[in-house]
C-alpha cells in the first residue's frame, strides 16, 4: 500500500525502516525493463537519423551507435529540404489553434452557463463528433474543396483541420468555463458591468489557462495530422506527409530525420504541459 | 432553454415567466446566440453535412444519381475492401487486448508510492506526446526485413532466416497492432490509473486484514471496483483502432489496408461512390462501440 494513503497517527510518525524486501526488487526490474522498451523506437529513430543509408539498410544491423554521421541532419539545413513543409505544417497548425480558440471559447463559454441537463447533452454530442471516422467527413470535403480551388493552400488544410479540432477546443473548454464560479459574474453584473465588458474582464483572463491548453491540443491536432492533409494537398506537401512519402520510397534515414524533426517540438510541449493532460481531457469524462 | 450566468440568478427567476414571448428571448440572449452561432455553423456545414453527403454517395449511381445498393455489393465482393475489413478488426482485437493487458500492469505500478516514480511516469506518457505518423515510422526499423525485431529473434536463435513481417495477413495486422501498441498503451493507463487512485484505500486494508493474497485482492477488490474505467477504456480504444490510418499508411501503404485507408485509396482511384459505402460501413462498426458507449460509460456518469 502507498505511503499516502495510509493513515497517520500524528505527525512525528517515523515510518519505521523495512527490511530489503524481494519484491521491491523485482518491481525495480520490471520498470526499468517498461522504460527501455518504451524508449526503444525513439531510440532507434535517432539511431538512424545519424547512420548512412548502407548502414542503415544494411543486414543484421547493430543494436548501438557505433559511428554517427551528421549528414541527414546537414542536409536538413538547406531550404528546400525542410523549409517548405516545416512552413506549411507551422502555418497551418498556428491557425488552426487561434481559429478554434476564437470560434470555440464563445461558444464553450454559453455552453457551460446552460442548465446542467442541456449541457450534458451538447458537450455528449460535442464528444461523440470527435468520434467519426474522419475519412466519412474527408472525402465529401476533399471534392467540396477542390471545387473550391482550396487543395494546396493553407487556408483549405486549416479549414479541414478546425473540422477535427473545433470539438476538442470547445470540449477542454467548456470544462475550463464551468469551474469559473458564476457569482464573479453577477457581482461584475451587479457592479453595473455590461455583459460584454463582464466577458472581456472577468470570464476571459479567468479563463485563460483553458484557453492556453485548448489552443495547445489544437496546435498538436494540427501539426500530428495526416489525414486531412493527404486529401487536401495534392502537390504540396506538409511535414507528415513528407514522411509519408518517404517512408513509401524506403528512404529510412530521411524518414528518421524527418520524424526526429517533426517530434522534438511536440515531446517539448507534451512534457512542458504534462500536468495539464490528465486523463479527463482525453478520455472523455463528461460529468454533466 | 435557459441561459444563466450572465444574467443574475435572481433576475432569471424574476423575469423568466414575462419572457416568454420568442422576440424578447432572442432579444435578451443576443449576445449569447452571436456567441454560439460561428462555431454552430461550421460544424454543422462542415461536418454534419459531408456524413450526409457520404451517405448519399454511397446509395446513388456514380453517373445517373439514381438510388442503388450496388455500391455495397461492388465492395464487398473485392478482395482489398474484405481485406481491410479483416485487418481492422484483427488489428482492433488484438491491439486493443495487449493494450489492456500491458495498461492494467503499468498502471498498478504507477499506483504505488516509489523512489523515481515521477520519471517513470513521464517516459510511460512519452509516447501519448509522439505523433501518431512518427510512432509508425519508427516502427519500420524494428518489422522490417532487416529490421530490429528479426534481428532480435535471429540472435536469440528463435528463426533461422529473417521474416518478412510486412505482408497481409497475420503478420501485417501484428506489426500494425504492434505501432499502436505502442502508441495507445499510455493513455489505456492514464484511464486505469485514475480508476485505481478513486478507489478507497480502507478496501484493501480491511482485505488485508481478513487475511486475503495480493492476487486475491486484485481479482476480488481490485477488478470489480475498476470495471468502469476498464469499459471506458476498451470502448474508447476500440473505435480509436476502428479509425486507424496514420500508422498503416506509413507501415504498409497500399499493400496492407485497414478500412480508413481503404476509403482513401480508393476515393484517390476515382471510386467516390464506393469509398463512401465503406466509409459508412465504418462509421457503422463505430456507432456500435458508440453505443454501447452511452449505455455503458455515460448512463452511470449521469447518475452519479
Amino acid at each position: 500500500m502507498s505511503a499516502e494513503t495510509a493513515p497517520q497517527a500524528a505527525s512525528t510518525y517515523v515510518e519505521p525502516k523495512k527490511p530489503f524486501d524481494w519484491a521491491d526488487l523485482f518491481f525495480w526490474i520490471g520498470a526499468i525493463i517498461i522504460s527501455l522498451i518504451l524508449l526503444l523506437p525513439l531510440y532507434v529513430l535517432f539511431k538512424v537519423s545519424v547512420s548512412t543509408l548502407a548502414e542503415a539498410t544494411a543486414p543484421r544491423p547493430s543494436y548501438l551507435i557505433e559511428n554517427i554521421t551528421w549528414d541527414n541532419w546537414e542536409k536538413m539545413l538547406t531550404w528546400d529540404r525542410v523549409g517548405p513543409y516545416l512552413q506549411h505544417s507551422l502555418i497551418v497548425a498556428c491557425s488552426t489553434a487561434a481559429l478554434a480558440v476564437i470560434l470555440a471559447a464563445p461558444a464553450a463559454y454559453v455552453i457551460s452557463r446552460l442548465p446542467r441537463g442541456t449541457r450534458y447533452l451538447v458537450v455528449l454530442s460535442i464528444l461523440f463528433t470527435r468520434m467519426f471516422p474522419e475519412v466519412i467527413i474527408a472525402t465529401p470535403i476533399a471534392t467540396t474543396f477542390f471545387s473550391w480551388g482550396l487543395n494546396d493552400t493553407n487556408i483549405g488544410l486549416t479549414m479541414a483541420h478546425l473540422i477535427r479540432t473545433l470539438p476538442l477546443a470547445a470540449w477542454i473548454l467548456v470544462g475550463s468555463f464551468q469551474g469559473i464560479p458564476t457569482d464573479l459574474e453577477e457581482a461584475s453584473a451587479v457592479d453595473g458591468a455590461s455583459k460584454m465588458k463582464t466577458l472581456i474582464r472577468v470570464v476571459l483572463p479567468l479563463g485563460a489557462p483553458g484557453i492556453a491548453v485548448a489552443a495547445i491540443f489544437a496546435w498538436l491536432d494540427s501539426w500530428n495530422d495526416l489525414l486531412y492533409a493527404i486529401y487536401i494537398f495534392l502537390t504540396e506537401r506538409t511535414l507528415p506527409l513528407q514522411i509519408y512519402y518517404y517512408s513509401n520510397r524506403g528512404n529510412v534515414t530521411d524518414v528518421a530525420t524527418y520524424s526526429m524533426i517533426m517530434t522534438i517540438p511536440v515531446v517539448i510541449i507534451t512534457l512542458f504541459f504534462q500536468r495539464w493532460i490528465r486523463s479527463g481531457y482525453l478520455s472523455g469524462a463528461v460529468k454533466g | 432553454m435557459a441561459v444563466t450566468g450572465l444574467s443574475t440568478t435572481a433576475e432569471s427567476i424574476g423575469l423568466r415567466k414575462k419572457l416568454r414571448s420568442p422576440i424578447r428571448w432572442l432579444n435578451k440572449y443576443k449576445l449569447e446566440i452571436a456567441m454560439v452561432t460561428p462555431f454552430t455553423v461550421y460544424v454543422l456545414f462542415f461536418m454534419l453535412v459531408p456524413v450526409v453527403q457520404s451517405i448519399y454517395y454511397s446509395f446513388v449511381h456514380k453517373g445517373t444519381h439514381t438510388f442503388t445498393f450496388d455500391n455495397y455489393q461492388t465492395i464487398i465482393d473485392r478482395s482489398t475492401f474484405s481485406d481491410a475489413f479483416k485487418n481492422t478488426l484483427g488489428i482492433t482485437a488484438f491491439g486493443v487486448t495487449m493494450e489492456m493487458v500491458f495498461g492494467m500492469i503499468i498502471a498498478l505500478m504507477l499506483a504505488r508510492a516509489f523512489r523515481g516514480r515521477g520519471l517513470f511516469r513521464s517516459i510511460v506518457l512519452l509516447p501519448l506526446g509522439v505523433p501518431t505518423l512518427v510512432a509508425g515510422a519508427a516502427m519500420l526499423y524494428f518489422v522490417g526485413f532487416n529490421g530490429y525485431l528479426n534481428e532480435v529473434l535471429l540472435d536469440l536463435g528463435l528463426i533461422d532466416v529473417p521474416v518478412y513481417w510486412q505482408q497481409s495477413g497475420v503478420r501485417g495486422m501484428f506489426v500494425i497492432a504492434l505501432a499502436d501498441l505502442w502508441k495507445a498503451t499510455p493513455l489505456v493507463v492514464l484511464i486505469l490509473l485514475a480508476g485505481l487512485e478513486s478507489i478507497p484505500g480502507d478496501v484493501y486494508e480491511a482485505a488485508g486484514i481478513d487475511g486475503a493474497t495480493g492476487w486475491q485482492s486484485f481479482w476480488h477488490h481490485t477488478i470489480p471496483l475498476l470495471m468502469p474505467s476498464i469499459t471506458m477504456a476498451l470502448i474508447l480504444r476500440a473505435i480509436d483502432a476502428f479509425r486507424i490510418f496514420d500508422i498503416a499508411m506509413v507501415l504498409a501503404g497500399q499493400s496492407i489496408q485497414v478500412m480508413s485507408s481503404f476509403v482513401y485509396f480508393d476515393y484517390r482511384a476515382g471510386n467516390t461512390n464506393t469509398a463512401a459505402a465503406a466509409a459508412v460501413i465504418l462509421l457503422l462498426m463505430i456507432l456500435v462501440f458508440v453505443i454501447a458507449y452511452i449505455f455503458l460509460v455515460e448512463r452511470r456518469n449521469e447518475v452519479d
